[in-house]
C-alpha cells in the first residue's frame, strides 16, 4: 500500500509538471499543444548532451533544458502561433500548426539525437528500503523531490510575481487582460516559454531515471491531454490534480491489473469517458454553453 | 381569450443567486405582453425557463394546460413555443434567406433520408419552405438584403432577421428578447407595427422583453414588472404608469424612470 | 453553370479511372497504384472527419474507426469465413453503432475537449485490440485471403482477387470506386437540408435548437456516418496488406486525417481529398529526401499553415466571393 502510494506521488509530481505546461498554454492561448510531448523529449535529450556526452553536472544539463526550451517556446509562439492566430478563421487552424511543430520537433530530434534510447548515469546510488514495504531508489526521490519543488516553484511564481498575476488575468478574460493594459502578445510568448520550459524540465529529471527516445513524445502528449481532462482544461489546480490522480491511477492499476495482462491504460481510459459523460469539464473546470 | 400559457411558480437558482424567484403569471391566447425590468432582473432567464433552455430549480409552465417546462427545447418549440434571443443570434455564414429557410425545421414533412435521397415530399417541402422564406421576407420588408450574408448586416436588420427565423417556426407563442435592442426611431417603430401585424394577422401570442418604454407602451396589452428575480407589479400599460412600486424600481435603478 | 459541374465531374471521373491507370502503364510506375489507392481510402476516412468538423466537432479519432472496421472485417472473414464484400458494409455499421454508443455522452463537449477525447479514444481502441482474444493481442490477425469473387444473381461483378493477373489494379480500382462513392454522398448530404442543418449546428447550437433541430440527434447522425467511412477504408486497407495489428492505426493516423481536412480546406467538400493528396502524396515523393523527409514534409506543412490559414482551397476564394 505505501509503495503503491509513494509509486503514485512520485509519477504523478512528474505528470502534473507536464500538465501544467500544457494547461498554461492552453489557458493563455487556446491552443492545444500537441506538440508537448516532444518538447518533453527534447528536454530529456538536452539533459542527456550535457550531462552523458559532455560530462557536465546534471543540475547544469537541467538547467540547460530549461534555457533551450524556453527559448524554443518564445520562437515557436512569436514566428508561427501569432501570425497563424492573427490571420485564420477557424481557431481549430492552430492544431494544425501545433500538430506541424510535433513532426517538425521529431524531425530535428531525428536528425540530431537519433532514434536510440539514450540515458544518463544513475545520479545517486542506493536504495531506500523501509522493511520492505517501501523500497525506493534515491535517484527517485529526488526526482519526485525535485518535481514537487518545481510545482511549488510555479505556483508562488504564478500568485506572486507580475508577470504570473499578468498571465492569470490574460488567462481568465482576453478582453478585459487587454482593457486593463496588459500586453497580450508579451505575456502569450512568455507564458508559451514557460510552458515549455517546464515540458523540457520534466524531460531533463526523468532522463536520469527511465532514459530517452524519440518515441515517447505522442504517448506523452496523449497523457497530459488526460491529464487536463481529468482535471479542467485552463485551470491550474485542475492540472496538478489531474497529474496526481493520473499517477496514482497508474500506480495502483500497474499492481492491482498487472494479473489481467495489461490493461491498466484501457481502465483507466474507460473510467475517463464514463467521468467525463457525467462531468464534461473536468474537475475543477468552468462549466462553458 | 382562453389561457394559453401559466407560468406557475416558477424559480431559477444559479448557485447562490436566486435570478427568477417565484414568478406566476397567465398569458392569454393572442395577447401582447411585455416583461419589464431593470438589468439583471432575470427577465432573460425567465424566457430561458419559458422555451426550457434552462431547466427550472422549481414551478412549472403550462402551455395549454400541457406541463413543458422538462422538455427538451427542441420539443417545446415543436409544440409552439419559440424564443429569439437578447444576444443577437442568427447563423452568420449564410445568407438571409438561408436562414430563414433553415428555420423551417419544424415544418418539414420529409425525413432527412428523404431530404438525402431529394424524395418526392423533400423536393415539395423545399419549394414550400422557399415560398414561406419569401413571404416572411416581404412581411418584415427584407427584400433588399434577401441574399445578403448575415455577418454583412447592421444591428437593426440582425434583430429583424431574429424575428423571421423566429417566424419560420410558424409558432403559436413567440417570446422576443430585447427585438428593438439597436434600432433607431425608425426602425423601432416599423418592428412595433410588424409585432402587431404578428399577432392581428397571423394570431400569434407574443411575450417580449425590452427597454424600449415608449415602445413597450405603445405595443402591449399587458405587462409584467420583475425586479430581482420577483414579480412585483402585472396589468394594462396604464396601470403600471401608475404603480408605485414600479416607479420606485426604476428610480432606484440605473434605467431611467419609466419616462414618456 | 449546371452543364460546367457535369463536365468537372465526368473530367474528375475520366482522371481517376482512365487517366491515371493509363498513366501508370506508361511510367511503368507501379508503385502508384499502392501510394494513389492509400490516398483514395485515407480520402474516405478523411471525408468523415470533415463532416464531424461541418457539425463544429474536431474529430481526432477516425483511426479509431479505420482500426474497428478493419478488424471487424478482418475477424469475420477468418473467424466467420465471410465473404470480403459482405465484411465491407458491416465493418462501416459496425463502427456506426458503436459510434452512436460512444457519441452519446461524448458529443456533448465541444472545442478542444471534444477534441481531447476523441485523440484518447484512438489509444483506447487500440488498448482494447491488444488486450481482446478475438482480435488475436499483438499478434494481430494475418495471411488473410484476399478478397474472392464479387456476383449478383450469379452475374460475376468482380472476379476473384487472388486469380487477378494485376490486383493493385483492381484494389485502385475498388479504392477509387469507394471513394467515389463516398464524396457523391457526401456532396448530397452537404446540398441537402441535411447539411444545412449541419452547417446551423456548426454555427449555433442553441439557436439551431430553438427552432426545432433536434442537435443532439443530429450530432450522432453525422458522427456515425463519419464513422462508416472511417470503418470502410479500415477494412479495405486490411484487404490490401491482408493483415492487421493493434498498431495497424494509431494516434499519428488520427492526427493525420485531421490534418487532410485541415489542409484541404474545412469549407468545400473536396477539402479533405484535395488534402489527403497533397500529403500523403507529397510524403510519398519526399521518400527521395531519405533521413531528411519529415523535416522537409513538416516544414512544408507549417509553411503552408502560414500562408494559407483557411485551407488549399480559399486561394479560390480570392477570386470571386463564395464558393
Ligand atoms: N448561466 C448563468 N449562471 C449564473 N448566473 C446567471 C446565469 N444567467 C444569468 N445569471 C444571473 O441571473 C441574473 C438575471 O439575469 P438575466 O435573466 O440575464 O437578467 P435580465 O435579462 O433581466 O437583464 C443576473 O444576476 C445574472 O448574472
Ligand atoms: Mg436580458
Amino acid at each position: 500500500m505505501e509503495q503503491i502510494l509513494a509509486n503514485g506521488l512520485y509519477l504523478g509530481a512528474q505528470y502534473a509538471l507536464i500538465a501544467l505546461g500544457l494547461t498554461l498554454i492552453f489557458s493563455l492561448m487556446n491552443v492545444l499543444n500537441f506538440a508537448h510531448g516532444q518538447m518533453y523529449v527534447l528536454g530529456g535529450f538536452v539533459t542527456y548532451t550535457f550531462v552523458a556526452q559532455f560530462g557536465l553536472p546534471f543540475i547544469v544539463g537541467l538547467l540547460a533544458s530549461a534555457v533551450v526550451l524556453a527559448v524554443v517556446g518564445a520562437l515557436i509562439e512569436k514566428f508561427l502561433f501569432r501570425p497563424v492566430i492573427r490571420k485564420s478563421k477557424r481557431e481549430e487552424s492552430t492544431m494544425l500548426l501545433a500538430a506541424g511543430i510535433a513532426f517538425f520537433l521529431d524531425a530535428v530530434i531525428l536528425l540530431v539525437f537519433g532514434e536510440k534510447q539514450r540515458g544518463v548515469p544513475k545520479i545517486v546510488n542506493g536504495v531506500f528500503n523501509w522493511d520492505f514495504r517501501l523500497i525506493m531508489p534515491y535517484d527517485r526521490i529526488l526526482i519526485g523531490v525535485l518535481a514537487i519543488a518545481a510545482i511549488v516553484g510555479f505556483i508562488l511564481y504564478m500568485q506572486y510575481s507580475r508577470t504570473g498575476r499578468a498571465m492569470r488575468a490574460l488567462a481568465q478574460d482576453r478582453v478585459a487582460a487587454q482593457l486593463m493594459g496588459v500586453d497580450v502578445d508579451r505575456y502569450s510568448m512568455i507564458g508559451f516559454a514557460l510552458g515549455a520550459m517546464l515540458a523540457g524540465v520534466v524531460g531533463g529529471l526523468l532522463v536520469t531515471i527511465t532514459g530517452i527516445n524519440l518515441g515517447m513524445g505522442g504517448p506523452t502528449s496523449i497523457k497530459a491531454f488526460m491529464m487536463i481532462m481529468i482535471g479542467g482544461a485552463g485551470v491550474i489546480s485542475g492540472a496538478i490534480a489531474g497529474g496526481f490522480i493520473l499517477g496514482m491511477m497508474e500506480s495502483i492499476g500497474l499492481s492491482v491489473l498487472a494479473v489481467y495482462g495489461d490493461i491498466t491504460y484501457l481502465v483507466i481510459f474507460a473510467t475517463l469517458m464514463i467521468f467525463l459523460a457525467f462531468r464534461p469539464q473536468g474537475l475543477m473546470g468552468k462549466p462553458w454553453g | 381569450m382562453s389561457t394559453i400559457l401559466e407560468v406557475k411558480a416558477i424559480t431559477k437558482r444559479y448557485g447562490g443567486l436566486t435570478a427568477v424567484n417565484a414568478v406566476s403569471f397567465d398569458v392569454a391566447e393572442g395577447e401582447i405582453l411585455s416583461v419589464i425590468g431593470p438589468n439583471g432582473a432575470g427577465k432573460s432567464t425567465l424566457f430561458k425557463l419559458i422555451s426550457s433552455f434552462v431547466p427550472a430549480t422549481s414551478g412549472e409552465v403550462l402551455f395549454r394546460g400541457a406541463k413543458i417546462s422538462d422538455l427538451a427545447p427542441h420539443k417545446v418549440a415543436r409544440m409552439g413555443v419559440v424564443r429569439t434571443f437578447q444576444e443577437t443570434t442568427i447563423f452568420k455564414s449564410m445568407t438571409v434567406r438561408e436562414n430563414i429557410i433553415v428555420a423551417h425545421q419544424l415544418r418539414a414533412k420529409a425525413s432527412l433520408l428523404g431530404f438525402f435521397i431529394g424524395s418526392a415530399q423533400a423536393r415539395a417541402d423545399e419549394e414550400a419552405f422557399g415560398a414561406s422564406a419569401d413571404d416572411i421576407v416581404d412581411f418584415l420588408g427584407l427584400g433588399a438584403i434577401r441574399d445578403e450574408l448575415a455577418s454583412n448586416l447592421p444591428q437593426g436588420h440582425l434583430r429583424a432577421l431574429g424575428m423571421a427565423i423566429g417566424l419560420a417556426t410558424n409558432p403559436t407563442v413567440l417570446l422576443l428578447d430585447e427585438p428593438f435592442a439597436g434600432m433607431n426611431h425608425d426602425e423601432t417603430m416599423n418592428m412595433v407595427a410588424n409585432v402587431r401585424r404578428l399577432r392581428d394577422e397571423r394570431g400569434v401570442t407574443v411575450l417580449l422583453v425590452e427597454h424600449d418604454m415608449p415602445a413597450v407602451m405603445k405595443i402591449s396589452d399587458r405587462i409584467v414588472v420583475i425586479n430581482f428575480g420577483e414579480k412585483i407589479a402585472e396589468g394594462t400599460p396604464a396601470e403600471i404608469q401608475a404603480n408605485p412600486r414600479v416607479i420606485e424600481a426604476y428610480l432606484g435603478s440605473e434605467d431611467a424612470a419609466i419616462g414618456m | 453553370m449546371n452543364t460546367q459541374k457535369l463536365l468537372g465531374v465526368a473530367g474528375f471521373l475520366f482522371a481517376v479511372f482512365v487517366l491515371v491507370p493509363w498513366g501508370i502503364a506508361a511510367s511503368g510506375r507501379w508503385d502508384f497504384y499502392y501510394t494513389l489507392t492509400s490516398v483514395a481510402l485515407l480520402s474516405i476516412g478523411a471525408a468523415g472527419v470533415w463532416l464531424t468538423f461541418y457539425i463544429g466537432r474536431i474529430n481526432i479519432g477516425q483511426g479509431a474507426y479505420a482500426l474497428m472496421g478493419g478488424y471487424v472485417s478482418a475477424v469475420l472473414i477468418m473467424k466467420a469465413g465471410i465473404s470480403f464484400w459482405a465484411t465491407l458494409p458491416l465493418a462501416g455499421l459496425f463502427c456506426a453503432v458503436i459510434s452512436v454508443l460512444i457519441g452519446l455522452p461524448i458529443l456533448r463537449l465541444r472545442g478542444v475537449y471534444f477534441a481531447m477525447v476523441t485523440l484518447v479514444l484512438t489509444e483506447v481502441t487500440r488498448l482494447t485490440a491488444l488486450a481482446l482474444s478475438v482480435t488475436n493481442g499483438a499478434k494481430g490477425i494475418t495471411s488473410i485471403p484476399l478478397p474472392g469473387e464479387l456476383s449478383l444473381f450469379g452475374l460475376t461483378i468482380v472476379p476473384d482477387f487472388a486469380t487477378m493477373q494485376n490486383p493493385k489494379l483492381a484494389f485502385y480500382l475498388l479504392a477509387a470506386t469507394l471513394m467515389v462513392l463516398s464524396y457523391a454522398a457526401l456532396w448530397r448530404i452537404v446540398n441537402s437540408r441535411l447539411g444545412h442543418l449541419c452547417r446551423s449546428l456548426q454555427q449555433n447550437e442553441e439557436l439551431a435548437s430553438s427552432i426545432g433541430v433536434n442537435t443532439a440527434y443530429l450530432r450522432v447522425l453525422a458522427y456515425a456516418i463519419s464513422s462508416f467511412f472511417g470503418g470502410i477504408a479500415g477494412a479495405v486497407f486490411v484487404a490490401i496488406s491482408q493483415s492487421i495489428y493493434p498498431s495497424s492505426f494509431v494516434v499519428t493516423d488520427s492526427v493525420n486525417f485531421m490534418l487532410y481536412c485541415f489542409l484541404g480546406g474545412l469549407g468545400y467538400v473536396f477539402g479533405p481529398m484535395l488534402g489527403t493528396l497533397l500529403l500523403y502524396f507529397g510524403w510519398d515523393l519526399l521518400s527521395i529526401a531519405k533521413q531528411y523527409q519529415l523535416l522537409i514534409y513538416s516544414s512544408a506543412m507549417i509553411a503552408l499553415m502560414l500562408a494559407v490559414p483557411n485551407g488549399v482551397l480559399s486561394l479560390l476564394d480570392r477570386k470571386g466571393g463564395r464558393k
